[in-house]
């Protein structure tokens, strides 16, 4: 595991019109930078702090973070299921970081 | 006989005084366990002058209304690092009037502004707290309504360093 290893999860089966949970994980160390290494040294500020949700071309929704989000973030959040269309989360961090991770879809 | 009954009253007089002690006694300890373990009436939330600052650069000076936002977070924190927290509204959500953004504050927290979250109706996350503080949810309708609700949650482990 390494951070950045992202996992966007759906509920297995999907009909048109519903509302479904989408959860978002993302492994990451989000530190304050008010921790120190045993050595005394302290570690530097490093988190994620602009995250976006993508349904198709469409932009549903946009999160504002800062260093008081727990280390390995998660969100879950209804969405209603309108189209088959790749769902995709974006994060990015302070230091310039992009992680994707995209997930279909799929109408049973 | 007159002393009989004469003792006899004093000391059922006696036992209903040890008795009326005792009831008041345990009253007065159960309501300050209580009050020891409450720490707080119901509207003990005021806002602190960095709460107020943080509001102000956000949304100006718009009214706040305490309703309508229900957030589920553990009243007692251990671990500070992961403190899950649930926030939704109880209004319907129609397109002319629906979420437009959940904000989170945490008072005692080195940055208090903890998230922003654009464009849910609902959303369950975890947050990091520093120590027992109040956590608020505000909630920002797109008609340019805010709604604010205060929980305080006791925390064990500082999670912020």
């Amino acid at each position: 595991m390494a951070t950045g290893d992202a996992r966007v999860l759906l509920p297995p089966s999907v009909t048109n019109g519903d509302v479904i949970y989408v959860r978002a994980i993302i492994e990451h160390p989000m530190d304050t930078g008010f921790f120190r290494t045993a050595e005394g040294q302290p570690i530097p500020a490093f988190f994620i702090n602009d995250v976006t949700v993508m349904y198709g071309d469409q932009q549903i929704a946009h999160f504002e973070w800062t260093s008081g989000v727990s280390r390995d973030p998660s969100v879950t959040f209804p969405l209603k299921a309108t189209r088959e269309a790749p769902v995709t989360v974006t994060w990015k961090d302070n230091k310039g970081g992009v992680y994707h991770q995209t997930v279909d879809v799929r109408f049973s | 006989m007159d002393e009989l009954t004469g003792s006899l009253w004093r000391k059922s007089r006696a036992l209903s005084l040890y008795f009326m002690d005792r009831r008041a006694f345990l009253a007065l300890t159960g309501s300050s366990v209580a009050g020891l373990m409450l720490g707080h009436g119901p509207d003990d939330d005021e806002m602190t002058d960095e709460v107020k600052r943080v509001l102000k650069a956000r949304f100006g000076d718009r009214t706040l209304t305490k309703a309508h936002v229900q957030f589920d977070i553990p009243e007692n924190a251990p671990d500070g690092r992961f403190v899950p927290i649930f926030l939704e509204t109880d209004l319907p959500q129609t397109p002319d009037h629906s979420v437009k953004a959940f904000h989170v504050i945490v008072d005692h927290n080195p940055d208090i502004y903890v998230a922003g979250f654009w464009g849910v109706p609902s959303i369950d996350t975890r947050i990091k707290m520093r120590r027992t503080s109040y956590v608020r949810a505000i909630a920002e309708m797109n008609t340019g309504e805010l709604y604010v609700s205060a929980k305080k949650v006791f925390v064990t482990l500082n999670g912020c360093g």
